[in-house]
């Protein structure tokens, strides 16, 4: 693993890039429904109809409970079963996507509920209907209390996307494999670049998470109780 | 793929009804079946490069000349060998090639093609004397472990012949056989079992660590998957092909006996690809693969595996 190990590695590097955008294209798909699916689950658990709360409930323990690979395997080669021709893209964007929806399900939900209720109340008597209040007055705030705890589920589903390579998609794990089966003394420096690129990517996207918690942060206002923004001292 | 391959010919039928009407003349009167092989890339030198056009081997090159001689269209897909045989039977894959050995209760699930292939199990050891091959397979090295590839024949006939049997020895299992040769070279473990021509480029990688220090006669048969029953008729297909390219399987009372006639694109390729480095392989690949990428007759095939000896100097 000395200096021919490096260049090896550094001329490779184009491919290793190329592979990663793989993973963010699964990343992409999947966090958008991993978020309108977990704010709808925390909206229902929240807000719902018992019957409603209980499938919602039902969704997020199902999916919090069933380990990643076993879902992509599920999703990939199971669906096929009932007649869905599902590609591998699509099977691991559903299946992660859906896992990730029952995180932020709990993420939102939390969020939703260090609004104070009496906020739903007050609106109401402005004479806003219940899905008004909720939608123009409880979620932005939610949402903005969120981000800290979202960026961990944005973390942790950026690096999950490394095991979509189960199912057939040849992301920068499946590509890091194929150095180092054929370079079997290479192995160590591979996995350090894999690790490189994915610290780079999660400090970017934190930063940004930060940038935008920053941005919306409202100056001088406080939600007792929530563990986001808080303006004192 | 056999309902989707009957409304790709429905489709093709009306296009061409279409095109006739509005006095265009087809290009072609039927397409040809395109089918997915599926191949846990790289092992080398059955399994090397990366995906697709750019994915060659053994088994990958045998594939594309299969396809070239017997009529149809192959696209390589890399999956992971653990999920290939799933991905058959979910007819994910039309066709699994892997270094597939027969075994009876692969058989069960999925069909295999006529074998194409003979290995044994290598024993790996390190060469600095700190064990031998009798004592680590008896559980007396360093480690008392020894390492193969989960779900390979090399890992059962440790379970079937040591473990069962008695020997106090721990059997660790990996999820590629790199990964087993570099806890092998760390000294994690003592020795690793694996396919005879894989353990040579094991071997290779760390000329001055490591040696075979035996064979384990396994007689154990490589084929080709498609799914049970082999409803697309692939399977056939590429058993009559193997003939075709130089490939005898003969009866013999102690077994089935895989003979090559020599001169043929078999026993070209085979040179090619068992007994040079990797190196040497991937060089020999890259000035030769048009000929293979774009064959579509016996012709172009003998002109690649003739190109393939010639380049790796056999």
């Amino acid at each position: 693993m000395g200096p021919d190990g490096a260049g090896l590695i550094l001329s490779q590097f184009p491919e290793f890039l190329g592979a990663t955008l793989v993973n963010l294209r699964v990343f992409a798909a999947l966090i958008p429904i991993g978020f309108a699916v977990g704010i709808g689950v925390a909206l229902a658990q929240v807000y719902g109809h018992p019957v409603v709360a209980a499938i919602a409930s039902a969704w997020e323990w199902f999916f919090r409970g069933v380990p990643a690979l076993v879902l992509l395997f599920l999703f990939f080669y199971g669906l096929g079963r009932f007649g869905l021709d599902v590609s591998a893209f699509m099977a691991g964007a559903l299946a992660m996507g859906f896992r990730s929806s029952g995180y932020q399900s709990q993420i939102f939900r939390g969020a939703i509920q260090a609004v104070p209720a009496g906020q739903v109340t007050a609106a109401r008597s402005m004479g806003m209907s219940r899905v008004q209040a909720v939608f123009t007055v409880v979620l932005p705030q939610a949402l903005r209390l969120a981000i800290p705890s979202w960026s961990n589920e944005f973390s942790s589903v950026l690096k999950d996307t490394t095991l979509v390579y189960a199912i057939g998609i040849n992301e920068v794990m499946r590509y890091a494999r194929t150095v180092y089966v054929s370079h079997a003394e290479l192995a160590m420096i591979t996995f350090l670049a894999v690790a490189l690129i994915f610290w780079v990517l999660t400090t970017l996207g934190n930063a940004g998470l930060h940038v935008l918690e920053r941005r919306l942060a409202v100056p001088g206002f406080e939600v007792r109780g929530a563990g986001g923004a808080r303006a004192d001292r | 793929m056999h309902h989707k391959t009957r409304h790709a010919t429905i489709l093709t039928v009306a296009i061409a009804a279409a095109a006739i009407a509005l006095g265009f003349a087809p290009q072609r009167a039927a397409a040809q079946d395109t089918y997915k092989v599926c191949s846990d890339i790289p092992w080398p030198p059955f399994e090397m490069g990366t995906d697709g056009q750019a994915a060659f081997g053994f088994d990958v090159d045998v594939m594309r000349a299969l396809a070239a001689v017997e009529g149809y269209n192959v696209k390589i897909q890399n999956l992971s060998f653990d999920s290939i045989i799933p991905a058959v039977r979910a007819g994910k894959c039309d066709i699994g090639a892997s270094g597939f050995t027969i075994t009876a209760k692969r058989d069960e699930a999925i069909d295999f093609t006529k074998p194409y292939y003979v290995s044994n199990q290598a024993v790996v050891t390190r060469s600095d004397g700190s064990t031998n091959v009798i004592a680590a397979m008896a559980g007396r090295g360093p480690k008392g472990t020894v390492g193969a590839q989960r779900g390979t024949t090399g890992a059962s006939w440790v379970k079937e012949n040591l473990v069962k049997k008695g020997v106090n020895v721990k059997l660790e299992l990996y999820e590629t056989y790199p990964l087993a040769i570099l806890d092998l070279v760390n000294g994690r473990i003592d020795a690793v079992i694996q396919d005879a021509p894989a353990s040579k480029s094991s071997v290779a990688s760390y000329p001055k660590k490591l040696t075979v220090a035996g064979v384990i006669n396994t007689y154990e048969y490589f084929g080709f998957v498609v799914p049970d029953g082999d409803p697309a008729g692939v399977g056939a297909k590429m058993s009559d092909g193997l003939g075709k390219l130089g490939l005898n399987v003969v009866d013999t009372a102690a077994g089935k006996e895989l003979s090559v006639q020599p001169g043929t694109p078999w026993a070209k390729l085979s040179s090619a690809y068992f007994g040079p480095d990797s190196d040497t392989i991937t060089a020999a690949w890259k000035s030769c693969k048009g000929t293979l990428l774009n064959a579509g007759s016996m012709d172009d095939v003998e002109s690649y595996a003739s190109c393939m000896a010639k380049a790796t100097g056999k």
